[in-house]
């Protein structure tokens, strides 16, 4: 049976090129239910809009196993085109010049055109080099909000905090109206990450992972981040921070129960929300650090993006460029905003989605933009670092301890410190 | 494409080794054997090609790359000799997980085995719906891992779990994900559940083997029902427990890993997990593939010696036919 | 002997209780709809929502190719299935035949190169066998779906228990009526294992019906989607965007439970038999 099939693939291949069949190329990646029929969809419009390429995506699992599968395919010769890799996954992608294409490159050597100035501020750093070239094409993005019980803020009688020390103002009424005050998904996401990002405090030596891997040391134990978390440990034992652990949905769960005022998620939750949610609720920014001098800052993406793998051919790799130029046309990207929730990621697309009056019918949908739109820091383009899916875990493990009272706050970011800079170390060796 | 130095990659060297230190047959050979030179190998050969390729060859690789630090792509990659060793046993995170694992392992077997057998002996012992119990016990296996695991943590979910319902009821203020103690029961919960149909089949079928004519001989010689189970139920069975003690500890040991992800939402933090997971977290996630390449072969080597051991003191006791 | 022991009742309905109750709850959730289930979690009283969820899980189009379908699906875990245990168990029960009822050189060291597969799950050495199915070109195929799980010892280990455990009187007697090794093995042992082949089968064939890491490695074509596969598709929807058809995974769940019982129920003849004479 085996030999059959494989001798139709032949057969396959040599008609491609006896009759001008169009090039095929494929795409992995990591989503499921929803978001991969939108990809799906996004695959299909690509095929009926030109005849050159043929386009077919391929659902590989979680965003972890999906990156796994690209590095084993790699190692074996047998690497897809194109691969979507999450952010923190990034840097291990980075880190390998000779697999991949940057996206730039690869449009520019095809014939495309590219302007980095088209792409959302806060978009245009993340899986760019130091120089600012996009290596990666970003595809779904997303940035930390904090969404907001309208409900609860009418009893309370308080206005929607922009800083933390609004927020400490706000706290005591939103507890005495009889809600938690705040919860938080993820952590690691949006108290570490994205603190350095919004108040634009360096996050790592090397200007954030950019310059080199050799050498890289994370800044975990900066000031403004201890002097942060033990307001945040405060708050938790003042009962004003409701913390359910590192488990995404824990944390979400009492916010759709209308149990608690303010919880900071995921600039695409508002769809899933809208669903489950049991009071009315509107978003806004994630705030920022009152007591640092230079904050305000846009925050740092999520989501991923995607790679162009080496060793392909030349007409393929044509397909490839075609391609990121089809997705980065306004039509696809509003398509895909809208469709999934993730942000727009070019200025073009959030302007069509605007005219479109889709942020009339759905506010929320435009507050990661508006955020990743907010003037960039220094230290808020993005960071690259290797091991950093184990720096989290590092990082999930101390804030449980900090909670459960088992460590303090400076202990618990002197052992993200000394751990995240043994695997920083690592890292570096592995590049040989 | 490998990028493995010649000499590392097919160097068997320490299994080999390994190997010839067993000198003896670690078990009581039949009385009674065919002597072909040819045959047996003949009937060993689909099983031993399987293996070599699929098994040694992926693993030989396995080992070699424990001794280097490696770009997951395969562009570079620094010989660190046992660095990657010394690394993880000199963790006291490794110390802390080890000890759990030891833990989790004895508890999981301990408790799946013994309900397992006493279910078995039950539905083995009853008429009346003996059919019933038997498909309603094993057809608890076949629910699919991922939906077991979405069961296990709706049920222990912090906010609208029953069992933590229940639990809250008696006075327990379950915490799954955040206390470690209520994450392990549950983990231990989710893993015995799915363990047990395995081996109820197992020794249900051991059961059916024992001939009537025995079953009916110790029903008159011995009147006492514990007394008999112990001195002629179990000695008949003692093959099939050996058996599913080793298959029950690598099982808690490797293959509750998918458990263990579910019920800490693929984020560990401070919660229990076993190497296995971070073997599977540093590798499969994490694509620190030196790192944990080299805690899977400690991982081996600890339950070979193991596997040893019981194959050469537990299995004088078992007395076979 | 025959009577009736109302404590062993009460023992197997505790037991069957707490097993049972987990699939219960499955198939009662499945009749909910998604966002009953997010809101809630699991139920033990049925929803209105069950036709239309099955009817969708059994006849939805899915994937790029619009080819994948709960049926097609079905067939994939089947093949997986059947092809793993049947292969499983002619490899296993030929080395534990030559292992135990053998005398020939090296058999301890074979004993021993057999079972240390038992210490390295298929997990663990996943990327490097990436690439020797890859060196072999067998990505993509059934074959390499299936054989590479086979390179593992339970079933050897499994099958040199029962057959140690097997008289010595019956080879003795075989030897003396001038049956061969190869007649004694299909008139004799094999009907002997009829219990033990049911055992393992069962057991085998769920563990191929229920993989999931490695066909999603190894195969890139929807054609060899499986339905472990597309469970985990419609679970693992990205944080928060969206709720995950809950109802469908809990429906295909259902069905995937359907195909294993069957398996039981056939087998259960061969449970009930004794080693030489009928218990009825």
């Amino acid at each position: 049976m085996k030999k059959t099939f494989s001798a139709l693939g032949v057969l396959a291949l040599s008609a491609t090129s006896a009759f001008a069949e169009p090039v095929q190329i494929t795409w992995w990646h990591g989503m499921g239910g929803a978001n991969e029929e939108v990809i799906n969809q996004v695959a299909q419009k690509f095929n009926a809009a030109q005849t050159a390429c043929g386009l077919t995506p391929v659902s590989k699992g979680t965003y972890e196993e999906a990156l796994a599968s690209g590095i084993a395919a790699f190692r074996s010769g047998e690497q897809p085109n194109i691969l979507q890799v999450f952010d923190a996954g990034a840097a291990t992608i980075m880190n390998a010049p000779g697999a991949i294409i940057a996206a730039e490159d690869l449009l520019l050597q095809n014939g495309h055109s590219f302007d980095r100035e088209a792409f959302i501020p806060g978009i245009r750093h993340f899986y760019a080099d130091a120089d600012g070239k996009f290596v990666g094409m970003p595809f779904n993005s997303s940035a930390p909000i904090m969404y907001i019980n309208d409900e609860a803020f009418a009893k309370a009688g308080v206005a929607v905090p922009k800083t933390w020390a609004e927020f400490e103002a706000a706290a005591p009424k939103l507890k005495e109206a009889g809600y938690i005050p705040l919860t938080a998904s993820q952590l690691t996401w949006m108290f570490f990450e994205n603190f350095f990002s919004r108040n634009n405090v360096q996050m790592a030596s090397n200007t954030n992972g950019y310059d080199s891997f050799e050498g890289t040391t994370l800044n975990a134990t900066a000031p403004e981040m201890l002097a942060f978390w033990n307001r945040v440990k405060a708050w938790h034992d003042a009962g004003l921070f409701g913390f359910y652990g590192a488990g995404w949905a824990d944390n979400q769960k009492p916010f759709e129960e209308g149990k608690v005022a303010l919880w900071i998620g995921s600039s695409g939750s508002f769809g899933g929300l809208s669903k489950t949610a049991t009071m009315p609720f509107s978003a806004t920014f994630l705030p920022y650090d009152e007591t640092v001098a230079d904050g305000n800052k846009s925050s740092f993406i999520g989501g991923a993006a995607l790679f162009a793998f080496a060793g392909k051919t030349d007409a393929e790799n044509k397909c490839t460029a075609d391609f990121y130029n089809f997705l980065t046309s306004t039509d696809v990207q509003a398509f895909y905003h809208q469709a999934t929730g993730y942000v727009a990621i070019t200025t073009a697309a959030y302007e069509k989605s605007k005219a479109d009056g889709w942020y009339e019918k759905h506010p929320q949908a435009e507050v990661g933009i508006l955020q990743l739109s907010l003037p960039q820091g220094e230290w808020s383009k993005g960071y690259r670092l290797g091991f950093y899916p184990q720096i989290r875990v590092i990082e999930e493990r101390e804030f449980n301890k900090i909670f459960s009272g088992e460590t303090t706050v400076e202990d618990a970011f002197k052992a993200i410190e000394a751990e995240g800079n043994e695997l920083l170390a690592k890292f570096a060796k592995t590049a040989g | 494409m490998t990028d493995l130095p010649a000499p590392l990659a097919a160097s068997p060297r320490p299994l080999a080794r390994l190997r010839a230190a067993i000198t003896t047959a670690p078990e009581p050979a039949k009385r009674v054997q065919f002597d072909r030179p040819l045959l047996p190998w003949l009937f060993l050969l689909p099983q031993l090609l399987v293996i070599c390729v699929f098994f040694y060859w992926p693993s030989v690789q396995a080992i070699s790359s424990s001794f280097y630090l490696e770009d997951p792509f395969g562009f570079g990659s620094t010989f660190v000799g046992l660095d990657n060793y010394t690394d993880a046993l000199g963790s006291s995170e490794y110390h802390h997980i080890a000890r759990f694992t030891a833990f989790f392992t004895a508890v999981v077997t301990a408790v799946s085995l013994a309900l397992g057998l006493l279910l078995a002996v039950k539905a083995d012992a009853v008429i009346r719906g003996r059919g019933a119990y038997r498909t309603a016990l094993i057809s608890v296996y076949a629910i699919a891992p991922p939906v077991a695991g979405l069961i296990g943590m709706m049920l222990f979910d912090q906010h609208i779990g029953p069992f933590v319902t229940l639990a809250a009821m008696l006075g327990w203020d379950m915490k799954v994900g955040i206390n470690y103690g209520d994450t392990a029961f549950a983990m231990i919960l989710v893993a015995v559940w799915k363990q047990v149909p395995y081996n109820f089949i197992f020794f249900l079928s051991g059961l059916q083997a024992v001939p009537v004519s025995v079953r009916e001989a110790a029903i008159i010689d011995c009147r006492n029902g514990w007394r008999r189970f112990r001195t002629v139920t179990l000695p008949l069975l003692a093959p099939t427990a050996f058996f599913l003690l080793i298959i029950n500890i690598t099982y808690a040991l490797f293959d509750t890993f998918a458990v263990i992800d579910v019920m800490v939402k693929d984020k560990p933090a401070n919660n229990p997990i076993t190497l296995v997971y971070k073997v599977y977290n540093d590798g499969f996630r994490g694509n620190d593939i030196g790192g944990s390449s080299a805690q899977s072969v400690i991982l081996m080597l600890v339950v070979l010696v193991l596997t040893l051991a019981q194959f050469r003191w537990l299995e004088r006791r078992v007395h076979y036919g | 002997m025959h009577r009736i022991r109302p404590l062993d009742h009460l023992i197997l309905l505790c037991g069957c209780l707490f097993m049972l109750a987990p699939v219960a709850v499955a198939i009662m959730t499945s009749s909910h709809s998604a966002a009953d289930i997010h809101v809630n979690g699991l139920s033990l009283a049925p929803g209105g929502h069950a036709l239309d969820t099955y009817e969708t899980v059994l006849t939805k189009r899915g994937g790029f190719t619009g080819q994948v379908t709960g049926a097609t699906m079905a067939m994939n875990s089947l093949i997986l299935g059947l092809g793993f245990a049947i292969g499983k168990i002619a490899l296993s029960m030929l080395a534990a035949y030559a292992l135990v009822y053998f005398r020939f050189r090296f058999a301890t060291a074979m004993f021993w190169v057999i079972f240390t597969t038992l210490l390295l799950p298929l997990e663990v050495r996943i990327m490097p066998s990436y690439q020797v199915m890859s060196d072999l070109h067998l990505l993509n195929t059934y074959t390499g779906l299936i054989v590479p799980l086979l390179a593992s010892a339970t079933g050897t280990f499994y099958f040199r228990q029962f057959f140690k455990s097997v008289p010595d009187e019956l080879l003795e007697a075989a030897r003396i009526d001038g049956a061969g090794p190869v007649k004694f093995f299909f008139d004799i042992l094999l009907p002997l294992s009829k219990t033990m082949m049911a055992a393992i089968f069962i057991i085998m064939f769920v563990y191929g019906w229920n993989q999931y890491l490695w066909p999603m490695l190894m195969t890139t074509e929807e054609r060899f989607f499986t339905l472990m596969r597309g469970i985990k598709q419609i679970l693992q929807v990205w944080v928060g965007s969206q709720i995950p058809d809950y109802n469908q995974a809990f429906a295909l769940a259902v069905l995937a439970l359907l195909p294993p019982v069957i398996v039981v129920v056939v087998f259960q003849r061969w449970f009930i038999k004794g080693l030489t004479e009928s218990d009825k």
